[in-house]
C-alpha cells in the first residue's frame, strides 16, 4: 500500500474543525474553561498554525526513545559513585529544583488538558494532547529518578511530599502554578504557561541546567534535563499562534495583560529556584556566567526579540525588572540562607572569600551592601555562634508571589523597606512590590480569599503559635534539611570581618 | 496592654519581619524588640541612639503604639538615629 508523504496529509487529519449545530458555540467553549476571546470569528482561530508539525506516530517514536536513553544514563550511572561526588551546592540545588517542579509538572498536564479540550482550533488542541502526555511523563520521571536517590539523601523525599505540605515555598509556587496553569483557562494557559513561563524562561533555563549538570559531573540530572527541554521547545510553542490571533484580532491589550501579569510572577520564581542556584550554589569553578548575565544574554534578548516581531510591548514595569537583576536574587539568598529551617534541602552561603570576589566582579558593589550583613554573620559563624545566625520571628510575606518582603522592588524606593499595602474588603493585603500589588487589583476576586503563611499564624491556624510551631504546620522540612551546605567550612576560610563585633 | 503584631524593618537590613510588641510599649522598647530581629544578626551593632518612623514621621521615645495610633500589622521602621541625618 503507497504511503503519503506528512506533507500530503497532516492539515486534513488534524483540522477536525467544523460548525456546531446541535450546541452554541459558547456552549461547547464556555468562556470560564476556554477564555475570553471576545468577539474574534471561530473561522479566525481556525487559521492557527503550529510551527512544529508533528504525528501521532512520530510522537511516539521520539518520546520512546527519549526515555530507552535517559533510562539507559540513568542505569550506568546507579552503578557508579558520580553522584556521591557531587558537590554539596549542587546537590542542593537538584533537591530545591525536584521539590518545586516535579508534582507541578504533573499538575501541567491538567492545563495542556484543558486546552486540548477547550483550545478553539483543532491544530491547537492536536498540540495540547501532546502536550498532556509530556507534562504526565515529566512529572513522573521527575519524581522517580529523586526516588531513586533517597538511600544517598533524604531531602529527595520532598521531591513528592513538598507540594503536599504548607511549607512557605511550596505555598509560593502552588499559587503562582494554580494561577498559571491548574485553575486557568485555556486561553490564558496558552499565553501565561506556553508563551511566557516556557518560551520565555524554562526552555533556556533548562538548556543552562543541563549544561551546567554536565560541568559539575551530575550525568544523570542532564540527561534527564534535556530529555524534558526537548519536549517544552515543542509544546511551549502554543503560546505564539494564540498571541498572533489575538494581536490579529484587535486583542493586543488583553494579550498584553496577561503576559505582563505572568512574566512578573515567572521572574519571582525563577529567582528563587534559578538565582540562587547559579549564583551560591553550583560550585564557582563550574559557573559559566553569572544569574544576571544569562538573564541579559538569554531571557531578556528572546523576550525582546519576540516581543519586537509579534507587535508585543516589554511590560510596563520594566525598568524595575532592570533594576532588581542587580540585587533582587541576592536578597532571596540571603533570606533563604538565614531561615534555612524552613526549606527541605541544604542552602550553601556561597560567601567564602573567593566566592566573594566572583559576586562583587558580577555585581559591583555586592561587598558593600550585601557582604556587610554576611559579615556580620560571618563573625558569629567564626566563633561556633550558630543561634546567632538563625531566626526568631517569619519574615512577612508577599500575598500575590508568597516569597518574603525584601527591599522594595523600585528604583525610587530603594531606602524604604515598607511593604506596598492595599485595604480591600476590610482586610489588609501586603506586596513585595509594584507589579504583586497591581496583579492583585487586576482580579482581587481571583486572590483576596488567598492567605498567606503569615495570615495563618495570625489567624491562629498555626499552633503552637512559634517558630517551631511554624516548621511543624510547614511539614518540618528541617528534618531532611536546613542545614548549612557545607558546614560553614566558608567562614573559617573568611578573613575577620569588619564592623561586626558586639 | 495588648498584644500587637506589627510589620517591622531595620533600616540597614533588607527584610520586612513579623515582631509583636505590647501596645503600651514606649518607642524605646519597641525598637529594642525590632533592633532583636536584626542587630547584631545582619546589621552590624553599633552604640548608638535608635529612632522609630511610621508614616514618614519619626517618633518620640516616650510615645507608645496606642499614642502613635499604630494598628495591628502597620509598618514601622527602626533604624540608628545617625542614618537619618
Amino acid at each position: 500500500m503507497p504511503k503519503l508523504s506528512r506533507s500530503d496529509y497532516y492539515d486534513l487529519t488534524r483540522d477536525m474543525n467544523w460548525h456546531l449545530t446541535y450546541v452554541a458555540e459558547n456552549e461547547a467553549f464556555p468562556p470560564e474553561m476556554a477564555g475570553n476571546s471576545g468577539d474574534i470569528p471561530r473561522e479566525e482561530w481556525w487559521k492557527w498554525d503550529e510551527p512544529y508539525k508533528l504525528t501521532y506516530r512520530e510522537y511516539m517514536q521520539n518520546q520512546a526513545d527519549k526515555d530507552t536513553m535517559t533510562y539507559s544514563v540513568k542505569g550506568a550511572i546507579s552503578r557508579s559513585h558520580l553522584f556521591d561526588q557531587v558537590d554539596a551546592g549542587w546537590k542542593s540545588a537538584i533537591a530545591a529544583h525536584y521539590g518545586a517542579i516535579a508534582v507541578p509538572e504533573y499538575q501541567a498536564s491538567f492545563g495542556e488538558a484543558r486546552m486540548a479540550r477547550f483550545g478553539r482550533a483543532a491544530a491547537w488542541r492536536n498540540m495540547a494532547t501532546f502536550g498532556t502526555l509530556d507534562e504526565t511523563r515529566h512529572g513522573q520521571i521527575q519524581l522517580f529518578f529523586p526516588h531513586e536517590l533517597l538511600g544517598k539523601n533524604r531531602a529527595f523525599d520532598w521531591a513528592h511530599k513538598a507540594f503536599h505540605t504548607n511549607e512557605w515555598g511550596a505555598i509560593a509556587a502552588r499559587h503562582l502554578f494554580d494561577d498559571m496553569f491548574t485553575a486557568n483557562d485555556a486561553l490564558s494557559t496558552a499565553l501565561q504557561l506556553t508563551f511566557t513561563f516556557e518560551t520565555g524562561f524554562t526552555n533556556l533555563q533548562f538548556l543552562g541546567m543541563a549544561a551546567d549538570a554536565m560541568h559539575v559531573g551530575d550525568v544523570e540530572f542532564g540527561a534527564l534535563i534535556s530529555s524534558i527541554q526537548t519536549d517544552e521547545a515543542r509544546h511551549s510553542q502554543q503560546g505564539e499562534p494564540t498571541l498572533k490571533i489575538l494581536v490579529k484580532n484587535g486583542r493586543k491589550d488583553e494579550a498584553q495583560r496577561l503576559v505582563d501579569i505572568m512574566f512578573w510572577r515567572s521572574w519571582r520564581i525563577f529567582c528563587l529556584l534559578t538565582g540562587l542556584s547559579m549564583d551560591y550554589y553550583t560550585p564557582l569553578e563550574q559557573r559559566t556566567m553569572s544569574f544576571k548575565e544569562f538573564m541579559e544574554e538569554w531571557i531578556i534578548k528572546q523576550f525582546m526579540d519576540q516581543f519586537r516581531d509579534l507587535g508585543m510591548n516589554p511590560p510596563w514595569y520594566w525598568e524595575t525588572f532592570l533594576d532588581e537583576l542587580n540585587w533582587y536574587h541576592h536578597g532571596l539568598h540571603l533570606g533563604v540562607w538565614f531561615w534555612r529551617p524552613t526549606v527541605w534541602w541544604n542552602p550553601d552561603a556561597g560567601v567564602s572569600p573567593a566566592e566573594r570576589a566572583w559576586l562583587e566582579t558580577k555585581y559591583p558593589g555586592w561587598n558593600d551592601s550585601w557582604g556587610k550583613r554576611w559579615d556580620v554573620i560571618t563573625a558569629h559563624a567564626r566563633k561556633g555562634e550558630i543561634a546567632q545566625t538563625l531566626p526568631q520571628t517569619l519574615p512577612i510575606t508577599c500575598n500575590i508571589c508568597q516569597i518574603p518582603i525584601i527591599t522594595p522592588s523600585n528604583p525610587k524606593r530603594q531606602h524604604d523597606l515598607g511593604p506596598y499595602a492595599l485595604d480591600y474588603n476590610g482586610r489588609r493585603y501586603l506586596f513585595c512590590s509594584e507589579p504583586c500589588k497591581w496583579i492583585f487589583e487586576q482580579n482581587p476576586a481571583r486572590y483576596a480569599g488567598h492567605k498567606s503563611i503569615v495570615d495563618r499564624f495570625l489567624a491562629g491556624e498555626i499552633q503552637p503559635p512559634t517558630l517551631m510551631g511554624a516548621l511543624a504546620y510547614m511539614g518540618n522540612p528541617q528534618e531532611v534539611g536546613g542545614q548549612d551546605a557545607e558546614n560553614f567550612a566558608w567562614a573559617q576560610e573568611t578573613p575577620v570581618a569588619v564592623g561586626a563585633s558586639h | 496592654m495588648a498584644l500587637l503584631p506589627l510589620t517591622a524593618a531595620f533600616r540597614q537590613d533588607f527584610v520586612v519581619q513579623l515582631v509583636p510588641v505590647e501596645d503600651t510599649d514606649t518607642m524605646e522598647v519597641v525598637a529594642q524588640k525590632v533592633a532583636a530581629h536584626a542587630v547584631d544578626l545582619r546589621v552590624a551593632a553599633r552604640n548608638v541612639p535608635m529612632l522609630v518612623h511610621f508614616k514618614g514621621k519619626r517618633l518620640s521615645p516616650l510615645d507608645t503604639p496606642l499614642s502613635a495610633g499604630i494598628g495591628p500589622m502597620d509598618y514601622i521602621e527602626v533604624g540608628y538615629a545617625d542614618e537619618y541625618e
